[in-house]
């Protein structure tokens, strides 16, 4: 199994573009991956390409991701379509990673797009709905922030975590959008507006929520040969963790776990040789407040049930022991479903090359971590800032 | 309760009041109501006047609720037996009824939820009777109640017939609706009966238009002729009862005088004693089984109800009940041309009937909105909806909580499809009915506008609501699945707390209504 790097990376803005469309959305990602890449590189190099979208709101769902790589000019190019709700493309790219492992491709596109703008509230309720478990938690009336909502409300009763201690996540994640150009919602929020929104699905609030995002991301994974021909430093993918869940909330035995999660974060951190503690930054899925407490605990950044407490004593600030989600995450810089394990992996790979919004002094490792669902399928990446010895 | 109990024991017992060896009629019975009710002042504040003479307060179907799922739970109730345990002063009704015993269904409703479309064989698929049941569905005027009564007697001799009617009629806002309530009452009726039940007594004569619905229509209507109206009614449930005196059976010997109570059409609360003025009825009897007062006029379920309440035992809390059980009651059923008449002897326990007395006030706007009144109930978007085949597929879950038992490790997998949740091997399960009661392990409240498509409908009447995640039963039993929360205020639901399953309405998709379990918090049910 050959080592793999990130040579290059970027995204579109995320943001309600309606002049855009899925088409010329990844095309700004994949020109800002290109220009990541230091020097020059030949998209004739590409061998392979994954990307990742749950389907831009109904309009091309066969075949949506051969239009995105005709429209790139990266013509006969094997390109897959990658649907796994919101981890699309945490899965595009394991795919594309699994590829230059296994030799079949040396400079492999992983990507994702989505447009989620553009369609009414009805037909976006439709499009998130359909994620979940559908022949039972669909036609209980729940929605994806029910389903969420249903798992804050089991787990601020298991453990000592407040409505407040979700807020903090909106307090964080914003004021960290609030310095990337290229979040959704890049303002500053404080407590008291976090604790004053208007309900959604109780206990969550608005502030609780993600927005629905259009946008695209990128990344360009190569093997260690093709990465030594590139300066800047090296980022390397130190290990890959995936795993698959019980689609349903219902038909799991945890209600307050995500054990995909837990599952996927093993594997990533027993491959990359790593723990938790080894951590300088995390960018995990936070499409509602309660997703980034679960993830502390799933991937043990704490005991668990002790998620409020990283937020309440500052860990996971930009200035704490474990940044996390820099970007703004989810919550700021917005879900463009199909776009958004990528676009997590563009914040990883600016925090390791040094060039973050919000930089962290000096990291050696990152992790990743992309929910699909509620729980249905998840990928966790850890990425290493290394040599490479070619 | 045994079919071969000892009537000689009973007679004894009882001061030989008890049925004849070889009567027919009620082995046991159920009322369901909805747990809204809407009172007159409430109607008449809204539009200056009342046209609800005798109505103090009536039942209202939640948003939810149909003909189908209040005569679902009736049902449920009399096959489960009393829901409290207390033995009835006839039969032992606090037993359960199997319901391999059941041979013949019977239902009746004026309101089915399809104009054209099954009704009984969704109850009988709901309750887990035999597929080889004989059904009859009956409908058409509120004189359906009665004929159902009728059809399941006859049959009684040599079967144990079901026989469920219920009803929900609507009218015009500022008119007819006025009365209109809800409501379903269940009988066993059999050869071992706490209440014998002689033939029943028929006056048929054409007169139309007393009350109608015009086809295509959502609301009932009324020429309102009074006069006319008034002696339709009277004439006709006069003969049909007059001549119940003459052929024996409970009323033999003493006859009309000797009635205790008389459950008579009651399209209000007024109108019972006026179509007995030719009757030699007590006002105090026909009070007795009178319940338009409170809970309306539930169309062709009105009188069957009233019969209920009137043959409740004493520990069915009953108006003016007879300690001793040897309770006469008359029970007059009037269509538009048809009355049936039908004559009873004893008394028993009935499940649900406090409910007469209960409920939930509501208000005027709150009723309109539970009614669709003042939303169109139109679905948007589409939906995710799950295909007609595979719902049917899934019936016995919905309805009947069926599980799935590993044979290899004893794991419970809901629905048992697929592998098994605890040991993941692909086995046959062997199938079991969950218990209904359990306990909230997490919940939401899916507020205006937030609703999936095809839920935005029933949102539009019922407001916002809440989805849980259930466990139902303990230990090796124990299973879990998403519910909707119904007849409950959705922001007071806690982890942890009780829950009871009901079937309910989940949604309409392809023309056809969807029925499924939803969940009633503990402190609001039965």
């Amino acid at each position: 199994m050959r080592d793999v790097y990130v040579i290059g990376a970027g995204q579109s803005p995320f943001g309600s573009f309606p002049d855009e469309t899925y088409l010329s959305l990844f095309e700004t990602a994949y020109e800002n991956a290109l220009e990541s890449v230091g020097g020059e590189l030949d998209p004739d190099r590409i061998d392979e390409a994954f990307l990742g979208t749950l389907g831009v709101g109904g309009r091309q769902i066969g075949l949506s991701s051969p239009a995105v790589t005709e429209h790139l000019g990266l013509h006969g190019v094997p390109t897959t379509r990658v649907e796994n709700a919101c981890a699309a493309s945490g899965y595009s790219f394991r795919s594309a990673l699994t590829a230059v492992r296994a030799g079949t491709a040396d400079v492999a596109l992983a990507g994702g797009y989505e447009v989620m703008t553009d369609t009414s509230a009805d037909q976006t309720k439709w499009w998130l709905g359909v994620s979940g478990e559908t022949e039972w938690e669909r036609t209980s009336g729940t929605t994806f922030a029910g389903v969420y909502a249903q798992m804050a409300s089991a787990y601020l009763d298991a453990y000592d975590a407040t409505v407040d201690d979700l807020s903090r996540v909106a307090v964080k994640n914003h004021g960290n959008g609030a310095k990337n150009p290229k979040a959704h919602l890049g303002f500053e929020c404080s407590l008291e507006d976090a604790r004053s929104a208007p309900g959604v699905a109780d206990p969550l609030n608005l502030y609780h929520c993600c927005p629905t995002t259009d946008g695209a991301s990128a990344a360009l994974l190569a093997s260690e040969e093709v990465a030594a021909e590139f300066d800047g430093p090296a980022v390397k993918v130190a290990g890959a963790g995936a795993a698959s869940g019980r689609v349903g909330l219902f038909q799991r035995e945890s209600l307050t776990s995500i054990p995909a999660s837990v599952q996927a974060g093993e594997q990533a951190y027993a491959e990359a040789g790593v723990a938790p503690d080894d951590l300088d930054f995390a960018e995990v899925h936070d499409c509602f407040a309660i997703a980034e407490l679960l993830a502390y605990d799933d991937l043990g950044f704490c005991e668990r049930g002790e998620a409020g407490r990283l937020l309440r004593e500052g860990v996971v600030d930009p200035d704490g022991e474990l940044p996390t989600n820099t970007s703004g995450g989810l919550k700021s810089k917005g879900h463009p479903i199909g776009a958004t394990g990528t676009g997590q992996v563009v914040e990883a790979f600016s925090q390791l090359r040094g060039e973050a919004h919000v930089q962290v002094d000096d990291p050696t490792y990152g992790l990743t971590h992309n929910v699909g669902g509620s729980g249905g399928g998840v990928t966790v990446h850890v990425f290493e800032r290394t040599e490479v010895d070619a | 309760m045994s079919a071969d109990r000892d009537v000689a024991n009973d007679l004894a017992a009882d001061g030989g009041s008890a049925p004849d060896v070889d009567a027919v009629g009620i082995e046991t019975a159920a009322i369901r109501l909805p747990e809204y009710r809407l009172s007159s002042e409430a109607i008449a504040e809204a539009w200056g006047t009342s046209h609800a003479p005798g109505v103090e307060r009536k039942a209202v179907a939640g948003a939810d609720e149909d003909a189908l799922t209040m005569a679902v739970a009736a049902a449920d109730r009399v096959l489960a037996g009393d829901a409290d345990g207390t033995t009835g002063g006839g039969a032992a009704s606090s037993d359960t009824v199997d319901p391999d015993r059941v041979d013949l269904v019977v239902t009746a409703t004026t309101t089915p939820p399809m104009e054209e479309g099954e009704f009984t064989p969704r109850l009988v698929r709901a309750l887990g009777l035999p597929t080889d049941v004989a059904t009859a569905t009956l409908g058409g005027s509120t004189a359906a109640g009665g004929e159902a009564l009728a059809r399941g007697l006859e049959a009684a001799a040599s079967r144990t017939a079901l026989v469920v009617v219920a009803d929900c009629p609507a009218g015009d806002p500022a008119e007819t609706d006025h009365p209109m309530g809800a409501g379903a009452a269940a009988f066993v009726l059999s050869s071992d009966p706490a209440v014998s039940v002689g033939e029943p007594a028929w006056h048929v004569e054409e007169y139309p238009g007393i009350r109608h619905r015009e086809r295509g229509a959502e609301t009932v209507d009324t020429l309102d002729i009074t006069t006319y109206q008034r002696t339709a009614i009277r004439e006709s449930i006069t003969a049909a009862t007059e001549a119940l005196a003459d052929d024996g059976g409970p009323l033999a010997g003493p006859g009309l005088e000797a009635v205790d109570a008389a459950a008579v059409h009651q399209p209000n609360g007024s109108l019972p004693y006026r179509a007995t003025g030719d009757l030699p009825f007590d006002p105090e009897a026909v009070q007795a089984g009178t319940v338009a007062d409170r809970i309306g006029d539930a169309g062709a379920a009105t009188v069957p109800i009233g019969l209920l309440a009137a043959v409740a035992d004493a520990n069915g809390e009953a108006d003016g009940a007879d300690p001793d059980g040897d309770r006469r009651s008359v029970a007059a059923v009037f269509g538009g041309g048809t009355a049936v008449s039908m004559a009873c002897r004893g008394t028993v326990s009935v499940a649900g009937v406090e409910e007469l007395d209960a409920g939930e006030s509501i208000t005027y706007d709150e009723y309109l909105r539970k009614r669709g009144t003042i939303v169109d109930g139109e679905v948007a978007g589409g939906g995710a909806h799950v295909s007609l085949p595979n719902w049917q597929g899934s019936l016995d879950q919905r309805y009947r909580l069926v599980a799935g038992r590993c044979p290899e490790c004893g794991g419970v997998t809901f629905p048992p499809t697929g592998a098994c949740r605890e040991c993941h091997e692909r086995v046959t399960f062997e199938e079991f009915e969950a218990p209904r009661t359990g306990t909230v392990r997490a919940v939401t409240v899916i507020g205006q506008g937030g609703a999936p498509p095809e839920f935005a409908g029933h949102q539009q009447r019922d407001g916002a609501y809440g989805v849980a995640i259930v466990d139902l039963g303990e230990g090796d039993d124990e299973i879990t699945l998403p519910g909707q929360l119904t007849d409950a205020d959705p922001t007071a639901v806690e982890v942890g707390d009780a829950v009871t399953a009901t079937v309910r309405r989940i949604y309409e998709q392809e023309g056809v209504p969807r029925y499924g379990v939803k969940f009633v918090p503990e402190a609001d049910a039965e």
